[in-house]
């Protein structure tokens, strides 16, 4: 915004102190991933990169690393399928019950999670998913989808109705309307949400606490174990290389935002 | 699509008479209890232009969508050489269309856009591209084929859109107030173009507009259009010099409407009383005492000289005046008959108006033309 009149010192003030605020935590391990004690502190005498080493060497951290990751994928393929499909019969259909079905989506974002694992824990040891990949990538998978429905919704709102009437008048199945108009036209959305869930899925604990246990073990759950059971410096080098990853998802979405505003 | 029309994509059909015959039979579209369109019948005959006249909410483009079919018709059907198309989906249909906005599709070249057609056609490449030509050359815009839409003046997504709309050589084509978006002069321009590629590709034309200027210029048949009702159709000229009601008289130019009363039917035509002035009337058979409603154009009223006598004169003033380069428009305050309109040709005109300035009013017998009060006028 230019031209109006600069912000006042207080206002300086309380912008900058909550931008600290949100910051201070995060930027905290960054320095302890740099230790060179043995157990979770600041540097006393000097940096070290000894658990980063640690952590690149480690089979049980790499192990969580590679499921995370492979969860991560699958969840945010269910997501975005689910997901996408989902707001288009919405979009298509515009009728009040649609805006049912769209709150209906957002459920899993509303509803606590751990309200959400407890369900899911009874249900899966009906259907026999406890502690296994698919049953946490379904999970995952599931409650990743409010984010894919949210901004392909929105990218939705901004479509001309009347490219899909045109596409259709021309002859078009709604099959190739689908695939050369629609989905090109709000691919920066789908590719936006399916960004959001896989961060989900990435940094989901309390659902994979319920249902997985020995066979299962995300990087998330690793962390997590690791802080209960020792002090090892390693999870900071952990929660560094996590944080720099979802920055780079992260900017990754701001691209994929900026070229679509072209 | 025929096996001729397959052959011949785009080639010019010589004349009248080649393109499809559509008509509308009782066609009603009810929304609740909100009437869109009330009952329509009309018929265009093969390769004509047809426009849907009217104001907003009349219900025009309704009655369009219908036609493409992305509208279901509440009751009645729409009929193509006569085969009933009432329940085809529109993608079944295939009528080219040019959309308000035009609709063209952003992240496709221009190329790419015109192309579409047949690309859902399963058209081989080496057939789309020669068609793609074809219809790009037909709007002239050959150069322009590797441009995205945004890059594009609105005059000339307009043709892109019409080439479009053509490439795929639809059975008919449908424009929903196509030039709207455009500035005056491109309008103008632009309606020229259209009214050639209409002579040139010989096909069928329905097009939507509330511009009386564009359906006059534009049209083998008019269609007016009010409050969903077909108020009257027919060629340009019969509709502006026989309106059937006041509405179709209003709506399309100006005029004056004159209240009065039949006298005596006999020759040469009605002898009216109207206030305190007697009017004479040509053309209309009428017994005497019934209430007569006249529409008299501006430009058939003349000013006349000291000497000069008319079938009907009135006299007044001029009560207000505006120049507008090729003509004077004035309204002139007389006793009888209320305000008149009168337009004036600014060449040689002779007098110059100013306000106050008495005037003498003359016109023919046969210069207006009685017509109806519209049914739902309140």
């Amino acid at each position: 915004m230019n031209g109006g009149h600069p912000a006042g010192p207080l206002a300086r003030f309380l912008a900058w102190g909550t931008v600290f605020y949100l910051l201070l935590p995060i930027t905290i391990v960054i320095p302890v991933s740099l230790t060179d004690q043995r157990y979770l502190s600041l540097p006393q005498e000097g940096l070290s990169l000894q658990h980063y080493a640690r952590l690149l060497g480690s089979e049980a951290w790499l192990s969580a690393i590679g499921q995370s990751l492979w969860i991560a994928l699958g969840a945010t393929a269910v997501s975005v399928v689910a997901g996408t499909l989902c707001a288009i019969g919405c979009w298509r259909i515009g009728r009040r019950s649609s805006e049912l079905v769209r709150v209906l989506m957002l459920l899993p974002l509303i509803i606590p999670s751990i309200v959400y694992a407890i369900g899911l824990y009874r249900w899966f040891g009906w259907l026999d998913l406890l502690d296994r990949l698919l049953g946490v990538t379904l999970a995952h998978g599931v409650t990743g989808i409010p984010y894919v429905v949210i901004t392909v919704s929105t990218a939705l709102a901004a479509f001309d109705p009347r490219l899909e009437q045109a596409a259709r008048g021309m002859g078009a199945s709604l099959g190739q309307t689908l695939r050369w108009v629609i989905l090109p036209r709000i691919m920066p959305g789908i590719l936006s949400g399916a960004i959001f869930a896989f961060i989900h899925s990435w940094d989901e604990l309390v659902m994979v606490l319920f249902i997985a246990s020995r066979q299962v073990v995300t990087l998330p759950r690793k962390i997590w174990d690791g802080i209960n059971e020792n002090l090892d410096p390693t999870m900071a080098a952990v929660a560094v290389l996590l944080i720099l990853f979802t920055v780079l998802l992260l900017a990754l979405d701001g691209a994929v935002r900026s070229r679509a505003g072209r | 699509m025929s096996a001729a029309t397959r052959e011949a994509p785009l080639a010019p059909r010589a004349g009248k008479g080649t393109g499809h015959a559509l008509e509308l039979r009782a066609l009603s579209k009810r929304y609740g209890a909100f009437t869109a369109v009330d009952a329509v019948s009309l018929r265009v005959e093969r390769g004509q232009f047809l426009t849907l006249l009217g104001p907003s909410g009349s219900g025009k483009t309704t009655i369009l969508m219908a036609i493409a079919g992305f509208v279901a018709p509440s009751e009645g059907a729409v009929l193509l050489d006569g085969r009933d198309i009432t329940a085809l989906p529109p993608e079944r249909r295939a009528f080219g269309m040019v959309f308000q906005g035009y609709a063209l599709f952003p992240h496709m070249t221009v190329a790419e856009n015109v192309a579409f057609p047949l690309r859902v056609r399963r058209l081989s490449r080496a057939e789309r591209e020669a068609k793609v030509r074809a219809a790009l050359d037909l709007v002239q815009l050959d150069r322009f084929a590797d441009r995205r839409p945004a890059q594009l003046s609105g005059g000339q997504q307009q043709r892109v859109a019409l080439a479009r709309a053509l490439v795929f050589d639809p059975d008919l084509l449908l424009l929903d107030e196509p030039l709207s978006a455009l500035d005056k002069k491109l309008r103008a321009e632009l309606q020229e173009e259209l009214k050639a590629l209409h002579r040139r590709v010989g096909r069928t034309f329905v097009n939507v507009t509330h511009d009386q200027e564009e359906a006059l210029s534009l049209s083998d048949q008019v269609a007016i259009l009010n409050h969903g009702r077909l108020v009257q159709m027919g060629a340009p000229a019969a509709l502006y010099e026989r309106p059937r009601t006041r509405f179709v008289a209003d709506f399309l130019g100006t005029s004056n409407f004159l209240r009065g009363t039949v006298q005596e039917a006999g020759d040469p035509g009605l002898a009216l009383q109207a206030g305190g002035t007697r009017l004479l009337q040509a053309g209309a058979d009428l017994p005497p005492g019934s209430p007569v409603l006249l529409s008299l154009r501006p430009e058939k009223i003349a000013l006349l000289g000291e000497a000069e006598r008319a079938a009907n004169e009135v006299a007044g003033t001029i009560a207000a005046w505006a120049y507008l380069g090729a003509g004077y428009s004035l309204t002139v305050r007389t006793a009888d008959l209320g305000a008149l309109r009168v337009a004036l040709p600014a060449w040689r005109a002779p007098i110059a108006p100013s306000e106050g300035l008495p005037v003498r009013l003359g016109w023919a017998a046969d210069a207006a033309v009685p017509v109806l009060e519209d049914a739902d006028a309140a």
